[in-house]
């Protein structure tokens, strides 16, 4: 058993995404109060190459798992020799699909606790600690593991939960490891359909102006755009929007689309049914346009203004234009 | 061909929650209902069954014994039986224990495709159906937003960063969808009778061969604290304002938290 914290790094074409930079921020703060090192478990395309990159954001050592476009739940069999090997205090996973079957393949072939999806951990006296909220957020949870339970605890993390630091200059050690053969790795992608337009990472923006069934049509994302493109932000929306087709599903924000906790969240008919607001009610501020003053966002937004977004809107985003100059 | 389909009874989603002296939820002070996104599996199975790909339709649940009313439930949509497993052991067990006891159940049901929900509306881990398929030694198809069978094979239609792929495994396979496989049917009323009539078994955990000491009295976390979130300072409301007006006070209040 060791004090190391161990977190889940997803490469894309050989760069960490912004998940893998955050987790390696948290695993950093936590191995500080746990007095173990930092080690990533590289997966995904590219991750052979760039692993060593990581040690700029405070990485010793990086395990690659797999390095192909492979399922990540391919990469879940290695994963657990890695973790079987070492036995570190916790393995911070990020809390998207592929970081949830990645963590799932731990807790069920090595049988560890699971926490998650967190919105902090911390280590205290050398025990794992997180903070939970649950119930569509009506309760927040501290959980530990029960006493004499085995090592590693596993950790979802939510996006954002942590800041990437700076890159500095260091590089880390880097190994493969030992291939094992669980079905797992039968998972294979027999066809691939990207989109022809780049869709943006929503859990990467730090504004967001989201639209629902209120745009009424794609035409109407137009305006959404360029208020998003004033503020220097990104699109999403609801399940209503993605469900009529006005936006691809990889913007729908809330309990089946993305959990994002941006710095400013601007909804725009939008109505703030729960499942809509699991996935942005710890955005730092939350501002929100409908006509109905009834409207259930109205009663958890930081701002909430009542009256015809088509109207206001434009209006808002030729006077955001104007005051940036 | 043959799908068996988890489920899980959970609080209804707007219903007030409320958590017992020793911290775990109070499931009799809340109405029960099958856990949305389980409906979704539910649905995605019967379609696979109306459509003659697979023959069997067949629910699993692990819970209490009200448990039982959201698997009579799920049978009034469609489907042939039910399995119930109940025991005092497993009060409170978390998402490593309630994997165990799935899988050991379902190594008894041996169902060509055991599908799940991608996530439970009272926990959201979303680990169980990874965990399954970890413990019974099969693929794992997860967060499919369709489901097809063929050729021995399963594939799931999953979104990708800016599109999606399909995905493909030999069965028998664990899978879960989304709520992207399609709207959930109502039950009939002729449903509802019938699954009056349809067999539900109840298996302890012995049933399924596994003892309390395996599950280490169900749990590897514990819950130290319970509280209500933080209280958010209160809405500020801007109305009854022309939109000149409403856009100007909306830059302000920006402007006023250094967003813009
Ligand atoms: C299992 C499950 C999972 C779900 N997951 C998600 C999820 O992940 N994300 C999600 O978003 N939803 C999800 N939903 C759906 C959710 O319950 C709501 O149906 C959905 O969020 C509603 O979207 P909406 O607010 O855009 O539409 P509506 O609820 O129809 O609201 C539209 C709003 O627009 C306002 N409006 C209309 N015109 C104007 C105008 N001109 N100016 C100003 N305001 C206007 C109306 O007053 C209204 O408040 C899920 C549901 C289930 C059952």
């Amino acid at each position: 058993m060791s004090n190391d914290i161990f977190f889940l790094a997803e490469f894309a074409d050989g760069a960490p995404q912004r998940s893998a930079l955050e987790l390696a921020a948290g695993a950093t703060e936590l191995a500080a109060a746990s007095g173990g090192n930092v080690v990533a478990l590289a997966y995904g395309p590219g991750a052979g190459d760039g692993a060593a990159g990581l040690g700029a954001h405070g990485v010793a050592r990086a395990i690659v798992l797999r390095d192909d476009a492979a399922p990540a739940i391919t990469a879940g069999p290695a994963a657990v020799e890695a973790v079987r090997a070492a036995s570190p205090l916790a393995v911070l996973a990020p809390a998207t699909p592929n970081g949830r079957d990645l963590a799932a393949a731990l807790v069920g072939l090595a049988d560890l606790p699971a926490f998650g999806p967190v919105r902090a951990v911390r280590v205290v006296d050398g025990i794992v600690e997180t903070e939970q909220a649950t119930l569509q957020g009506s309760v927040v949870t501290t959980s530990r593991p029960v006493d004499g339970a085995p090592q590693p605890s596993v950790v979802l993390v939510l996006a954002n939960t942590f800041t990437p630091t700076e890159a500095g200059s260091g590089t880390a050690e880097v190994s493969r490891a030992e291939a094992s053969d669980h079905p797992f790795t039968l998972a294979t992608i027999v066809e691939s359909h990207p989109a022809d337009a780049a869709v943006v990472n929503l859990e990467e923006a730090t504004v967001i102006v989201a639209g629902g069934r209120g745009i009424g049509s794609a035409e109407g994302f137009g305006q959404l755009d360029e208020l998003a493109a004033a503020l220097g932000g990104a699109v999403g929306a609801s399940r209503a929007a993605a469900d009529a087709g006005w936006v691809p599903y990889q913007l729908q924000i809330g309990q089946t689309g993305k959990v994002v906790k941006p710095a400013l969240y601007i909804g725009l008919g939008i109505s703030g049914a729960i499942q809509h607001r699991v996935g942005m009610q710890t955005a730092e501020h939350v501002i929100a346009v409908n006509k109905d003053p009834d409207a259930p966002i109205g009663e958890f937004a930081d701002l909430f203004v009542v009256g015809d977004l088509f109207q206001i809107v434009p209006k808002l985003t030729a006077e955001i234009r104007r005051r940036k100059g | 061909m043959k799908i068996v389909v988890c489920i899980k009874q959970v609080p209804a989603t707007t219903a007030e929650k409320r958590y017992t002296d020793d911290l775990r939820l109070d499931r009799a002070s809340a109405e029960a209902i099958i856990n949305p996104l389980d409906e979704y599996a539910i649905e995605q199975a019967l379609r696979l069954l109306d459509a003659g790909t697979v023959d069997e339709v067949g629910y699993l649940s692990m819970g209490p014994e009200q448990a039982g009313e959201a698997l009579r439930r799920a049978l009034a949509m469609g489907g042939e039986s039910a399995t119930l497993v109940t025991d005092p052991a497993l009060a409170g067990a978390d998402e490593w224990a309630t994997a165990a006891v799935l899988a050991a159940a379902l190594d008894k049901l041996a169902p060509d495709v055991a599908l799940m929900g991608m996530a439970s509306d009272d926990a959201r881990g979303s680990l169980v159906p990874g965990a399954v398929a970890a413990r019974r030694n099969l693929p794992l198809l997860s967060y499919g937003a369709e489901l097809a069978l063929a050729d021995g094979q399963a594939r799931i239609r999953r979104l990708s960063p800016t599109g999606f792929d399909w995905i493909a495994a030999p069965l028998p396979v664990v899978a879960s969808v989304t709520d992207q496989v399609g709207e959930p049917r109502y039950a009939s009323l002729k449903g509802i009778m019938a699954a009056k009539r349809k067999p539900l078994d109840t298996w302890s955990l012995a049933d399924v061969g596994l003892s309390a000491e395996d599950l280490r009295s169900g749990a590897l976390t514990r819950v130290t604290d319970a509280r209500p979130p933080e209280a958010k300072p209160p809405t500020e409301r801007i109305e009854n304002v022309s939109a000149d007006e409403a856009a100007a006070k909306i830059a302000d209040w920006l402007a006023a938290r250094k967003l813009v």
